[in-house]
């Protein structure tokens, strides 16, 4: 038997996610449906929407995001204005109703897209199997870095926050730390095929935006003109010279691009090596549209 | 197909929704979905269910005014806020909006219509007078399968003061 | 006078000569210029204020006292088979009342399943639960467990190709020599085309509800065909007909995929027989998109010979299937059909692969074969320099060469400049100029060709009460295809009579008026002329009695806007002048669909022109304009055929661009079976579709003059945007849909 419950605060649910075999439920997006195929089943469920996270607001020359503000709250919010690649990847994501319940931290810890880790039919290397079924199979929509799993990054969010410097409050029953977007995430291994560097009892609160880059853009390419996952998204984003560029679609966790050289370290897969014309033009569309 | 096994039952608890300004009290698993305990529990079948996924928008109601997909939602989440569902929508007769859709068109099987309305219904409330861009945008997650997006699009701007 | 004729009748291509018992009306088709109140003008939905208020009961709705639940455990692989079944740990779940599995015995008899211990495609139903709850069904299924050994499977074309694996004869059609004119043609062209495998997806799964009574089995089912699905469920129960009532009064798409009474009412009649409670089985989305069906893919190779001025010499097509429907070979008739050809040939080979079958989606086989034709003449036409749209002007064939026997009506010609006019066409190498935006502009046409005559049985009835309403009851159900609205314009045309005081019932067989079922785009020319003829049954006998209350000849009275007049003006009464006379008594009058002229051939054509702009730097296609023009003979209803040519259109333009069923090649389980990974378009992917319809009504077809329009405008959307992309960035996808990778690839 499990349980459910509404905390109405941060500590009351960190106290519960103490527990093991408990779980953070925000728009319950993605949630849902991995209950539904068997990818998660936890004991307890905390449904975090009453835990006081869901603000917008100032934080110095920047802003701090709650983690369950929803991603239609911020591709409109006032005070988003400068920060234009946030506001059009949250504008991107899946769809007007999805988007009005999900939220930023459930964005960025959203499980991969992959059709055979998300297929009933499959048990793959990152759910617990032996085989990363798309390398062998069909993998057209995955990633271009070789690996244990092709999978292809699915968060519009993430590389958009990573090109504005951002940062995660990560806290817990004993503590907060604070980390760049970017180490939220790691490469799954034999041992650990978790996709992120959160532990079991941690939760996202807040996403920090230190000031605003001076240009930036989100540019992707969906499977059709909206309602669908990024096959590539990059986000881009200049302060004075400097230009970052990160990608969700390409590896399966949002890649930095060296912005002189975009295509390193992605040789593409056979069937997923498209991907890279793509992302070379979006680079130069991206550097271009910041530029101007 | 095999579905993998979920986490056992979780304990019913006693949830109170609020649904088109009727209370309604049940002891129920907590992550039933919403749009499973509106059309069997309290039989207002016209949310309907297509996917199940959150991909096809049938199941679209208005959660505190706003069209979500009641699909995904778990039913303790829903809690606590105002729902309303198709059934609400036309207690009053049908709405300008709703005579729009039958004058233009709208609907040709029917199935996602009653999504579609909520979806409008969510916009129009909080943009009176949408472009035709706006449209196609907040509508956009509201999948008819026979193909009636022309005039769907069509009789959501004769509603709105919008200039297209 | 009621009769026995023998008439010519078909279905989607399928010819049959058979004996028909029909009423001669002695209705003559409307003529063009008939001055008309209702038929022709544009009229707002019958069911509309049901559907958009959700008061609308669709199959998934129903729930009946103590209804159970029912739940199916599919194979998770392409082929194996089933070597335990843990039924007793199923049986145990709490709430459980039946399971079925293929050691079942079954209260019917099917030749092949419906339950299977060697499952031959992934999907394919092993077992079924009923019980108190969904819940209990589903968790029962997983408690199943089954024990599955791996067998080899097929699921490529190629491979089934080489292997021979054929699913019946190879089927060919042939006329002249084909081979000699193609070595004597002064151009010739050859193209290599894959179609895609194309799930239908309705947003209402299959679906049924199942009620055993005593003395009768009463099936609600999301179907298109309720009189089909009735002898279905009578035939394999061996139960009379008049014992089977199948209700069918909302269907949340079809599009082909649901005729007949399906695995899912079978199943629920089966399992309501044995539980004595009435269940409802509904397919879950994973359920639907692995076997609700699907247009199956081909590779076809198209070859045409031509002279230099383009007139074609010959014409050879070959198909390669997917495992289609068993029996039904039609990807190459467009190729036998569509162009004056002496020296003809079509050849077309069903692979029997461990995929689900296909079976019906919109214009089944013809669209496949339209899309690889009409890109070949698209090629020709570049090959000879002609204008594409002048070499299909040449080529227009004015009768069926296939049966040697002239139309009934064909105003492709018309279609042809309609569509050009609409489109801009004669400007359209102007789109390959270069853009401001960087994307590659063109313009493609493609032509259609299907049949949609109809024809009988199709009856209607039609009664006039006391209050001068006229109740109408037919024997189909309305998919979205506005049925029952054009019923009603037909009857209040005929009745003379306002709209408001017409109502239609059907979706119910129990009254036992035939109606046909909702595929092969015959339902209005079948039925509208059925529903005429009871329409005119009442008004004949309404005016014998207005002749006997106004002591009038009946010949001289007319009925018009709910009234009875003279010709010459001096009598204008209210109709209920007559009605009110008639106490609790009723007018009634019978009408059926008379025969199919001696001697012709019944088919729809069209033209679509499609705009594309394609993206060089990420391979995006996107639609930004279809224009199209479609010969259906008269149209009953302008507003609703508009909304049927956008849908199919839209349909059509995600078959060329978006939507594939994806098999993965190591397991042969497609990956792509839900809604999530399946893209059907968006509004956001509509453009803008301009439509126009032939001023031509059918006189010779039936007596309302309509021909049929539910499949035509989705046959030549996809080649008309694989030959605009052609036009802009000059060359083409050797198959569809055009991916971001074919497309990169192609241009690169």
């Amino acid at each position: 038997m499990s349980t459910f419950c509404r905390p109405t605060t941060l500590a009351d649910a960190l106290a519960a996610l103490a527990e093991p075999g408990s779980r953070v439920l925000a728009g319950g997006t993605d949630l849902s449906g991995l209950i539904d195929r068997g990818l998660a089943s936890p004991t307890t469920v905390i449904d975090v929407q009453d835990a006081g996270l869901d603000r917008i607001e100032r934080c110095g020359a920047g802003v701090r995001i709650g983690a369950t503000a929803t991603l239609a709250t911020v591709a409109v919010s006032d005070l988003l204005t400068r920060w234009t690649a946030l506001r059009e990847a949250a504008a991107a994501a899946a769809s007007p109703l999805l988007r009005n319940v999900a939220t930023v931290g459930g964005n960025l810890c959203q499980h991969t897209r992959c059709w055979y880790y998300r297929g009933v039919e499959w048990t793959c290397w990152l759910g617990g199997g032996d085989t990363c079924f798309a390398q062998i199979g069909e993998h057209e929509r995955h990633g271009l870095q070789p690996g244990d799993c092709i999978s292809a990054h699915p968060s519009d969010l993430a590389p958009a926050l990573i090109v504005s410097d951002a940062t995660v409050v990560v806290a817990s029953a004993t503590g907060i730390r604070e980390q760049p977007v970017a180490a939220l995430y790691r490469r799954p291994d034999v041992d650990d095929r978790s996709l992120l560097t959160l532990g079991p009892d941690e939760v996202i609160t807040h996403v920090v935006l230190p000031a605003p880059p001076d240009a930036s853009v989100y540019l992707r390419e969906g499977q059709r003109e909206a309602f669908s996952f990024p096959l590539v998204g990059l986000a881009v984003a200049r302060f004075g010279e400097r230009l970052v560029m990160a990608a969700a679609g390409v590896a399966n966790i949002p890649h930095l691009l060296d912005p002189d050289d975009v295509l390193h370290d992605l040789p593409g897969n056979p069937q997923s090596a498209w991907k890279r014309t793509v992302l070379a033009t979006l680079a130069s569309r991206g550097r271009t549209a910041v530029t101007m | 197909m095999l579905v993998p096994e979920r986490g056992g039952a979780v304990v019913p608890v006693t949830v109170v929704l609020c649904v088109n300004g009727e209370r309604h009290e049940f002891e129920i698993d907590p992550l039933e979905r919403l749009a499973d305990v509106l059309r069997d529990r309290i039989g207002l079948v016209g949310t309907k269910v297509g996917c199940g996924e959150g991909a096809c928008g049938a199941c679209a109601v208005l959660l505190d005014g706003r069209a979500v997909a009641s699909c995904l939602l778990a039913v303790g989440s829903a809690a606590g806020h105002r729902i309303e569902t198709i059934e609400g929508l036309s207690r009053d007769g049908l709405t300008p909006l709703q005579e729009a859709f039958i004058a233009a068109d709208a609907l040709q099987c029917g199935f996602c219509t009653p999504g579609q309305i909520v979806a409008a219904t969510g916009l129009l409330r909080a943009e009176p007078a949408p472009t035709r861009a706006a449209v196609r945008q907040a509508m956009s997650g509201n999948i008819c399968r026979c193909g009636c997006y022309p005039k769907i699009e069509q009789a959501i701007l004769s509603c709105s003061g919008g200039d297209g | 006078m009621t009769r026995l004729v023998k008439t010519v009748t078909e279905m989607e291509g399928r010819f049959e000569e058979k004996w028909v018992l029909v009423e001669d009306d002695g209705l003559v088709s409307w003529e063009a210029e008939a001055a008309l109140r209702h038929v022709g003008h544009p009229t707002p939905r019958l069911t509309g204020p049901q559907r958009v208020s959700g008061a609308a009961r669709y199959t998934v709705d129903v729930a009946l006292p103590g209804m159970l639940h029912a739940a199916v455990l599919r194979s998770p692989v392409a082929h194996g088979r089933v070597t335990a079944l843990q039924v007793a740990a199923a049986e145990a779940i709490a709430g459980v009342r039946a399971v079925l599995t293929p050691a079942s015995e079954l209260g019917f008899q099917q030749r092949s399943g419906p339950l299977h211990d060697e499952p031959l495609y992934a999907g394919a139903p092993l077992a079924v639960v009923a019980a108190d709850t969904l819940a209990a069904a589903r968790e029962a299924c997983r408690a199943l467990a089954p024990s599955i050994e791996p067998l080899p499977f097929t699921v490529d074309i190629e491979t089934a190709w080489q292997e021979q694996r054929f699913d019946g004869d190879l089927h060919e059609e042939a006329r002249g020599d084909v081979e000699a004119a193609l070595a004597a043609a002064a151009v010739r062209v050859e193209l290599v085309v894959s179609t895609p495998g194309q799930l239908q997806t309705p947003i209402e799964p299959h679906a049924a509800v199942a009620w055993w009574k005593p003395d009768e089995l009463v099936c609600f089912i999301a179907t298109q065909g309720m009189f089909d699905a009735r002898a279905e469920l009578a035939k394999r129960f061996d139960l009379p007909p008049e014992r089977v009532r199948v209700i069918t009064e909302y269907v949340g798409g079809g599009f082909g995929g649901k005729q007949n009474a399906g695995f899912e009412a079978l199943i629920a009649a089966e399992l309501s027989r044995r539980t004595g409670r009435p269940v409802r089985l509904v397919l879950d989305r994973h359920g639907e998109q692995l076997d609700g069906g699907c247009r199956p893919a081909t590779r076809q190779t198209v070859r045409l010979g031509a002279t230099a001025d383009g007139m074609l010499t010959a014409i050879d097509a070959e198909a390669l299937v997917e495992f289609g429907m068993s029996g039904w070979r039609a990807v190459t008739t467009p190729a036998l059909t569509l162009y004056r050809c002496a020296d003809v040939r079509g050849i077309e080979a069903n692979l029997r692969l461990e995929l689900r079958r296909g079976n019906a989606f919109r214009a089944p086989a013809v669209m496949e074969g339209i899309t690889a034709l009409e890109q070949a003449i698209d090629e020709l036409a570049i090959e000879t320099g002609l204008d594409p749209l002048e070499l299909r002007r040449r080529n227009f064939a004015d009768r069926d060469q296939s049966a040697d026997l002239p139309y009934t009506s064909n105003s492709l010609l018309w279609c042809y400049d309609r569509a050009a006019e609409l489109a801009g066409w004669p400007d359209r190498d102007r789109w390959r100029e270069p853009q401001a935006d960087g994307l590659l502009r063109g313009m493609g046409c493609a032509a259609q060709i299907w049949w949609g005559g109809g024809g009988p049985p199709s009856h209607a009835s039609c009664r006039l009460g006391g209050d001068g309403v006229a109740q109408v009851v037919v024997g189909v159900q309305d998919i979205g295809t506005g049925t029952l609205t054009a019923a009603r314009m037909v009857a209040a045309e005929e009745l003379g009579l306002p709209l408001d005081r017409v109502t239609v019932r059907g979706g119910d067989t129990a009254p036992a008026i035939y109606g046909p079922v909702a595929g092969g785009s015959q339902t209005t020319p079948s039925v509208m002329p059925a529903v005429r003829g009871a329409a005119a049954a009442v008004r004949r006998k309404l005016l014998a009695l207005a002749g006997d209350v106004f002591e009038a000849e009946p010949d001289d009275l007319v009925v018009d806007d709910g009234r009875i007049r003279s010709r010459d003006g001096g009598l204008d009464e209210p109709y209920t002048a007559v009605t009110a006379k008639l106490g609790q008594a009723s007018i009634d009058g019978s009408g059926n669909r008379g025969p199919n002229p001696d001697g012709y051939r019944a088919n729809t054509f069209g033209c679509q022109i499609a705009r594309v702009a394609v993206d060089p730097g990420t391979g995006s296609v996107r639609v930004e304009g279809i224009w199209a023009a479609h010969d259906i003979g008269r149209v009953i209803n302008p507003l609703g055929a508009s909304s049927q040519v956008e849908g199919g259109i839209l349909q059509g333009m995600a078959y060329a661009l978006s939507e594939q069923r994806v098999i993965d090649r190591t397991t042969g389980v497609p990956v792509n079976a839900t809604m999530d990974d399946y893209k059907v378009p968006t509004m956001m992917d509509t453009p803008p579709i301009v439509v126009a319809f032939a001023p031509l009504p059918d006189t010779l077809l039936n007596t309302v003059g309509a021909k049929g329009l539910g499949e035509p405008p989705i046959i030549p959307t996809a080649a008309a945007i694989a030959n605009a992309f052609r036009h802009a960035t000059g060359r083409r996808a050797a198959a569809l849909p055009l991916t971001r990778a074919r497309v990169l690839e192609a241009i690169a």
